[in-house]
């Protein structure tokens, strides 16, 4: 080697020349094609991202499948059926003129929920209800990932076919985004399918653990309410009904209940998971005002209305978690986390109203796994 | 369309890009033309300082590029570990009438406030009390958390 370079080094002006040339081509070279060279690397990282979507993507849809095979026993091939389910579309709302939006909004969003069921329905016949909302979520979130997947994949062709720089950069910069919602999707997987109680579940985990020994009564769809005393107060408790897989109707349910009191109601409190920033700690306790509601501002906005009606103040009680606990399996910190927001509730009773009030208590949340 | 109430938040940015063979013939390429020049310049030193400064420039230049090519948009990482995962969930009994405690594996029908088996203490009925996810060992020390 060291006598090849010592060669080399006889011709030095030879070679200098040689060096300097590579290194002005090479220098002509990245400047006209830089910006190819790194919308291909770009692409490159894309496409590996993009392929372990479908990974996932058909990973999910071959569960789904099994489950609706195993718990619906359909009797038929469902495939066909299922990847109908997941090109389904739903055409958003025009806003142009946002005059009754919200009701559109309700009305649109319980039809988006009618045609779903009935088609989860149709293809597991056999399923029981608890079974077949589990199948719901299993299916939707399936769809999801799907939809995600193909949203992605029409970015990448559309940057692949343009070569445009911007295009592709755009996808890119949003790669990471992308992959931790797939991520917190993903995780709901196996929640659903085996009816596990998720991170949104501590709300109606605190409400279930208030009315679990009382007579509970259907106060509105898929809504469950007891009436609870304690301590000289009446505490109207609320949460979807379980151990299926729904959100319910809260804001249907607290209109109904105010609606039955005349609004004679002391206090609201709601009870929910919210996100955490990053640095708090998981199952942490965040007491505050207004409407805990999550979900697409529909539910919030009844609520808002009619509490402002009767002139009712909400107190809010949140359980923080991150996104990737949303819809995971309940880690032990937010089982804590609902313990403690218990007495939390039982605590701003106390402070908050006097012996012979009337106090609503919703646990706001998917209720998976958690009866009453 | 799976529903949830949750209120937004943010997460942790996830890392998950992989480097391409492009990527890896622009670096071999830079970083041997960069050696050469380096060796160049410390060649003529004593003779010509100027054209020695010039290759060392051109040699440091290079190995400034891959640095950035390397370190932009994270790290390569090796395999993906994202497919659907399994956590192993747990139940937790608990007994109204005398307090007893028992945990066992998660059986699909177990939900929280389920009244399920006969307590083997006493006569009454244990109630499921938890489902969550059985804790994993810390793998990941804190590092530095600001609090
Ligand atoms: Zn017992």
């Amino acid at each position: 080697m060291t006598v090849l370079f010592a060669q080399i080094l006889q011709q030095e002006t030879d070679l200098n020349m040689i060096i300097q040339t590579l290194f002005s081509f090479a220098f002509i070279v990245y400047l006209f094609y830089a910006q190819r060279l790194q919308s291909l690397q770009m692409l490159n990282q894309i496409e590996a991202t993009l392929r372990r979507l479908k990974k996932i993507r058909d990973e999910a849809r071959g569960i789904s499948i099994n489950a609706i095979n195993e718990v619906g026993k359909p009797g038929v091939d469902i495939s066909a059926k299922v990847d109908r389910i997941m090109e389904f579309i739903s055409i958003p709302l025009t806003e142009m003129d946002p005059y009754g939006i919200v009701d559109k909004l309700d009305h649109y969003l319980k039809v988006n929920h009618d045609i779903f069921e009935a088609e989860v329905k149709a293809i597991a016949p056999n399923a029981a209800e608890v079974e077949r909302q589990n199948l719901e979520n299993l299916v939707g979130l399936t769809f999801e990932l799907n939809y995600i997947y193909k949203a992605m994949r029409h970015n990448y062709l559309m940057g692949k076919k343009t070569m445009n720089i911007y295009i592709i950069l755009q996808v890119h910069m949003i790669l990471p985004l992308i992959m931790q919602l797939v991520e917190s999707l993903t995780v709901g997987i196996q929640a659903t399918r085996e009816g596990i109680p998720i991170g949104d579940s501590v709300g109606p985990i605190v409400a279930g653990r208030l009315m679990k020994d009382y007579p509970k009564r259907d106060i509105s769809k898929e809504m469950v309410s007891a009436e609870v005393p304690f301590d000289g107060r009446t505490l109207i408790v609320m949460k979807a009904k379980g151990p299926g897989g729904t959100v319910g109707t809260p804001d249907e349910a607290i209109m109904t209940a105010l609606n039955e009191k005349e609004g004679k109601v002391k206090i609201i409190i709601m009870i929910d998971a919210a996100g955490k920033m990053e640095g708090e700690p998981v199952g942490a306790i965040s007491e505050g005002v207004g409407a805990a509601i999550g979900g697409t501002g529909k539910e919030k906005f009844k609520i808002e209305e009619i509490t402002v009606k009767y002139k009712v103040p909400i107190h809010a009680i949140a359980i923080k978690q991150g996104m990737e606990h949303t819809m995971a399996p309940l880690v032990e910190e937010l089982a804590e986390g609902a313990e403690k927001a218990g007495e939390s509730v039982k605590r701003i009773i106390m402070d908050y109203s006097q012996p012979g009030d009337i106090v609503i208590v919703a646990g706001i949340g998917n209720t998976i796994g958690v009866g009453q | 369309m799976m529903k949830t109430h949750s209120q937004g938040g943010s997460a942790p940015p996830v890392t998950g890009i992989t480097a391409s063979w492009v990527n890896l013939a622009i670096i071999v390429v830079i970083g041997i033309l960069s050696l050469v020049s380096l060796y160049f310049g410390f060649k003529s030193f004593i003779e010509d300082q100027i054209t020695a400064y010039t290759y060392l420039l051109i040699g440091a230049l290079g190995f400034a590029a891959i640095g950035y090519m390397l370190f932009r948009g994270g790290r390569p990482s090796a395999q993906s570990k994202m497919d659907i995962p399994r956590a192993e969930i747990i139940t937790t009994l608990e007994c109204p009438k005398c307090n007893l405690r028992r945990v066992r594996d998660f059986k699909q029908g177990d939900y929280v406030f389920k009244n399920d088996e006969p307590c083997t203490r006493c006569d009454g009925v244990m109630i499921i009390s938890r489902v969550n996810r059985k804790k994993e060992p810390d793998k990941e020390k804190k590092q530095g958390v600001i609090e």
